[in-house]
């Protein structure tokens, strides 16, 4: 089950991208972000995996993407970039703010 | 080094009309005490496509789920209702309504100081800081703490994407200026995202920036205890 959230999670993040990549003169800042959030959204999945994910957490994250799906512009789509990580670690209960190590659970992916 | 009072164009006194609507600090006045979730959620809301506040509640179930303390979910309800009025403004005004929250929540925080923490500080807005044999800056600084001994100036940004080479030159340059009159100046960046995606944008930037401070969403707070 939450594999499969956060893999939703990670599609949207990565459409969003593709949005905010339009504006060119970003097209670094876009990168670098996504190159350091998408490993973090996706290492969401591995937060204590012996405990289910509640009804609202689920709703929570498909809240969250229905909203950043929602966005046609590019600049907004760049701003969510930094934005959507975070609230849907918060719907998780676990963080995007450090860097997914070597050792980190995208080492087994 | 002495600080002045920035000369108002026509584009400052619109805006300046968009920092006195009660709504700015309402809002940034509940964002003092907020919790990181609690500033995550007026982030969001107040760049939301969608303004209709079921939404953000049920995005944000830490915040209002059932299990959550009245008093708790009270703050989240006013954060969100606040936040909300923000988008409710329109996408064109929006941004300023933004940058004006963001200005007035870090001159509300260091106001917050007071006591032995800044004795002889005054919080101010909209200024210029001179220097002697230096042509004046172009833009003036967000906020600032006049100081006689530790005098403080911030620049605010609602997201990570608008650090550039002029903020953090004009930073550094200030706080050289004013090492040369033997004034310790403070000179900060607040910007009301992420502290990863700051660093982020940071990182790619060739500005000289050691002697400026960020401060992040999650760091905020830290704008009301006594400068370091």
């Amino acid at each position: 089950m939450t594999d499969q959230v956060v893999q939703r999670a990670a599609e949207a993040y990565e459409a969003l991208a593709e949005l905010a990549e339009t504006i060119e003169d970003e097209s670094q800042y876009i990168a670098d972000l996504t190159d350091a959030y998408l490993p973090s959204i996706r290492a969401l999945a591995d937060l204590d995996p012996g405990r289910p994910l509640t009804a609202d957490q689920i709703a929570a994250v498909d809240e969250a993407i229905a909203e950043i799906g929602l966005i046609t512009d590019p600049h907004k789509a760049i701003d969510w970039l930094s934005t959507f990580p975070h609230v849907v670690a918060l719907a998780l209960g676990g963080d995007v703010d450090d860097e997914v190590g070597a050792d980190g659970p995208e080492a087994d992916r | 080094m002495r600080f002045q009072d920035a000369a108002k164009d026509g584009r400052a006194i619109v805006y300046a009309g968009i920092q006195a609507d009660p709504l700015v600090a309402r809002l940034a006045a509940l964002l003092t005490s907020a919790t990181a979730a609690e500033r995550w959620l007026a982030r969001a809301a107040m760049n939301g496509e969608r303004t209709e506040a079921d939404v953000w509640r049920r995005i944000f179930p830490s915040l209002f789920g059932e299990g959550e303390a009245t008093e708790l979910r009270a703050r989240a309800e006013a954060i969100l209702d606040a936040s909300l009025a923000v988008a409710n403004r329109g996408e064109a005004a929006r941004s300023s309504y933004r940058g004006a929250v963001v200005e007035d929540l870090t001159a509300q925080l260091l106001s917050l100081r007071g006591g032995a923490a800044a004795p002889d500080a005054s919080v101010r807005r909209e200024r210029r800081v001179l220097f002697d044999g230096v042509p004046a800056e172009i833009h003036p600084y967000d906020v600032t703490v006049e100081s006689q001994t530790r005098p403080e100036v911030y620049d605010c940004k609602w997201g990570a994407r608008g650090i550039n080479a002029d903020v953090l030159n004009q930073l550094d340059d200030a706080r050289a200026h004013a090492g040369e009159e033997d004034v310790d100046l403070d000179v900060a960046i607040v910007v009301f995202d992420a502290r990863r995606s700051c660093e982020i944008r940071l990182d790619r930037s060739t500005a000289n920036r050691a002697g400026t401070r960020l401060v992040a969403i999650e760091d905020m707070s830290g704008l009301a205890g006594p400068r370091k």
